[in-house]
């Protein structure tokens, strides 16, 4: 109940939002008699007849992770994030692999095999993205300087 | 036979060394990804439009490579379903019953054979259509103006939404957020930017590989932490995998019919795979009468929905193919990647680019005669890969997911957004929004945008001639009767869907 109504009020706050957004965009002279505006409008709509109907007639709760899984997975967000941040900085094979090792560890598995496994994966993917496929990969600033 | 002269032609296509490699390619990735629970044709499509925009490579090669996935999948989605009762997608969730009885009954060889079979001739049977009926509806698209594409792409919106099974309501709030991803960036007309918040990256819009592979492919690596101690599964022992003539027979018109029935369903937006595999499986149950062994491990019960659901992936590709209207998030994405290989899917590509088409459709042979091959001599070693621990396989799959993302834009960006994608995709499963009319209304979205003014402004403002045509009133009217539809399915298939165990959309 109670996290359903949640789900339903966050609907209704994005349609707000995005309705309310969507009044800003004027524009000086009109190519087409629509205007950017009624797609806007239209997702606003949509979002808040999704979002009342949810508060009004909520399901049963969902079962959300225990707290010793949700805290794995903002873990493994954070190694995701920290896996953009420094990316341009250390460099694809480097970055790759401690990514990689951090996310077999949160799935259990052990910390040799996961660095293992790290290191193998990014060695592989650079090989065959930068060198067989052409594509560019960050070599890392701190490397080139 | 215009068709046959052109089919033909595209075998001159589709038997080039490079696009016989990249058919194969496709159709193993396909059957891998099919088979692994957690994976998905989606995502693996979606990891390598990057790879094929920047290699290169021409549209019809890229587009045999993603679409070899797409119906290879099918074919791998039923081992893991047989030996383990874990299907790899939604379209085999049927297919568990019968097959996995079978396999506890030490006929897993049997299962996987006739299911390979059966895929077989779904999907070579569906070419067939799909050669015959793609013309004929192009023929007859070429008439649609603005106002008829705009209410077939509702007719989209509300035939997914309606057929994906869960509530409307959540199917409404999850096309809802596609159409606004769709919305933010440089409004093409007026040049105005919406809902960029202030980021330079976010004016040339979302990109749908960053937004796919971050629902479905990340959410995903957040969705297997919940159950980190399964994994690594071990398969009974399934003997041979081969059938006799008397089990090959046994199953031809069930084959056949599941074909027939599959191709049908697929052409309709929306329905898909799994769809008809319930159908077909249905139609059969009652076909073999109340004597049968269906549902206690019946190779019928395999051979229905194995023959429907590949049969149905290749239906699906007339619409996207012909009207450039996908209705599933798969073939969402596929039209994503062609629209980025500058082919614009519609009644006019068979003339303008015959060469894609005919050579698609004949590469279509031609992989899933690799697809015979790999799922019946070679399933062996598919099977070994089940056994692939989950702490290797999902790092993996992350890794792929980020080179991919990198790949779009050659961003770090990308990969914040990604991530973020990945938690919001993580909370829509957890409530049970479904994924895919995301996918769709952010490709779609931008057309659907683009015919509703182009309509408006050829009848000055009037909205009325939304309405106009006959072919717009009996769109409209379709897309009415779709959201009505699935009470009358969900009442035929009530008692399967309980007994089924659940598995991620396709």
């Amino acid at each position: 109940m109670t996290t359903d109504r949640i789900a339903g009020s966050v609907l209704v706050v994005a349609g707000t939002l995005t309705g309310l957004e969507a009044t800003t965009f004027d524009v000086a002279f009109m190519t087409d008699p629509v205007g950017p505006k009624a797609l806007p409008f239209l997702v606003a709509v949509m979002l808040l007849v999704a979002g009342v109907r949810t508060i009004a007639r909520p399901r049963s709760e969902v079962a959300l992770p225990p707290r010793p899984v949700a805290l794995r997975m903002g873990a493994a967000a954070l190694a995701f994030l920290g896996y953009a941040a420094i990316l341009p900085w250390i460099g694809f094979f480097l970055a790759t692999t401690l990514v990689v090792a951090a996310l077999a560890m949160l799935y259990r598995g052990p910390v040799g095999g996961s660095l293992a496994a790290g290191m193998a994966l990014a060695g592989t993917l650079w090989l065959l993205f930068v060198r067989i496929l052409a594509l560019p990969l960050p070599v890392g600033d701190l490397w080139i300087r | 036979m215009d068709s046959l002269s052109h089919l033909i032609d595209g075998f001159g296509i589709a038997l080039q060394p490079i696009n016989v490699g990249l058919a194969f390619a496709g159709v193993g990735i396909g059957t891998f990804v099919g088979m692994l629970p957690g994976i998905g044709p989606i995502n693996a499509i979606a990891i390598l439009i990057p790879v094929t925009f920047a290699s290169g490579m021409g549209a019809a090669s890229a587009l045999i490579l993603l679409v070899g996935i797409y119906y290879g999948s099918q074919y791998g989605n039923s081992i893991s379903t047989i030996l383990l009762n874990v299907p790899g997608t939604a379209s085999s969730v049927v297919t568990a019953i019968d097959g996995y009885a079978m396999t506890k009954d030490g006929r897993g060889g049997p299962a996987l054979a006739m299911s390979a079979i059966a895929s077989f001739v779904g999907g070579t049977l569906s070419i067939f259509g799909l050669v015959l009926f793609a013309p004929v509806l192009a023929g007859w698209a070429i008439r649609f103006g603005p106002a008829e594409y705009f209410a077939l792409m509702i007719f989209a919106f509300s035939a997914l939404s309606s057929f994906a099974g869960g509530s409307l309501l959540r199917a409404l709030a999850s096309t809802g957020f596609g159409l606004w991803l769709a919305a933010v960036g440089l409004d093409p007309n007026s040049a105005i930017p919406r809902y960029t918040f202030g980021q330079i990256q976010l004016l040339d819009g979302m990109d749908f590989v960053v937004v796919t592979i971050g629902l479905f492919a990340v959410s995903e690596v957040f969705q297997l932490l919940e159950d980190t101690e399964g994994g690594r599964s071990v398969a009974a022992s399934y003997g041979r995998v081969a059938v006799t003539m008397k089990e090959f027979t046994s199953c031809g018109w069930t084959m056949l019919r599941g074909s027939v029935l599959g191709f049908l369903v697929g052409v309709l937006p929306g329905a898909g795979g799994t769809i008809a595999s319930f159908l077909s499986y249905s139609t059969e149950e009652r076909f073999a009468g109340r004597t049968s062994r269906f549902g206690r491990g019946d190779i019928r019960g395999v051979a229905a929905p194995e023959a429907a659901n590949n049969a149905a992936a290749n239906g699906a590709m007339i619409p996207l193919l012909t009207l450039g209207v996908p209705g599933s998030g798969t073939t969402a994405v596929l039209l994503g990647a062609l629209l980025g290989l500058g082919v614009t899917p519609g009644p006019l590509l068979l003339q303008e680019e015959p060469d894609l088409f005919w050579g698609l459709a004949a590469s279509m042979y031609v992989g899933n005669a690799f697809l015979l091959l790999l799922n019946l001599p070679l399933v062996g070693v598919f099977i070994k890969a089940l056994r692939v621990p989950r702490w290797v396989l999902i790092p993996s799959v992350a890794a792929l997911a980020f080179v991919a993302v990198y790949a779009v834009n050659g961003s770090a960006f990308d990969l914040v957004l990604m991530t973020m994608f990945g938690v919001f995709g993580y909370l829509m499963r957890k409530f049970d929004f479904p994924l895919a009319p995301v996918v769709l209304g952010l490709v779609l979205g931008p057309l659907m945008e683009k015919n509703l003014r182009r309509a408006m402004a050829l009848s000055g403002g009037e909205i009325g001639v939304l309405f106009d045509s006959p072919i717009a009133l009996t769109l409209w009217g379709l897309a009415a009767a779709s959201l009505l539809a699935p009470t009358l399915v969900r009442r035929l298939t009530t008692d399967l869907v309980e007994e089924a165990p659940a598995a991620e959309e396709d």
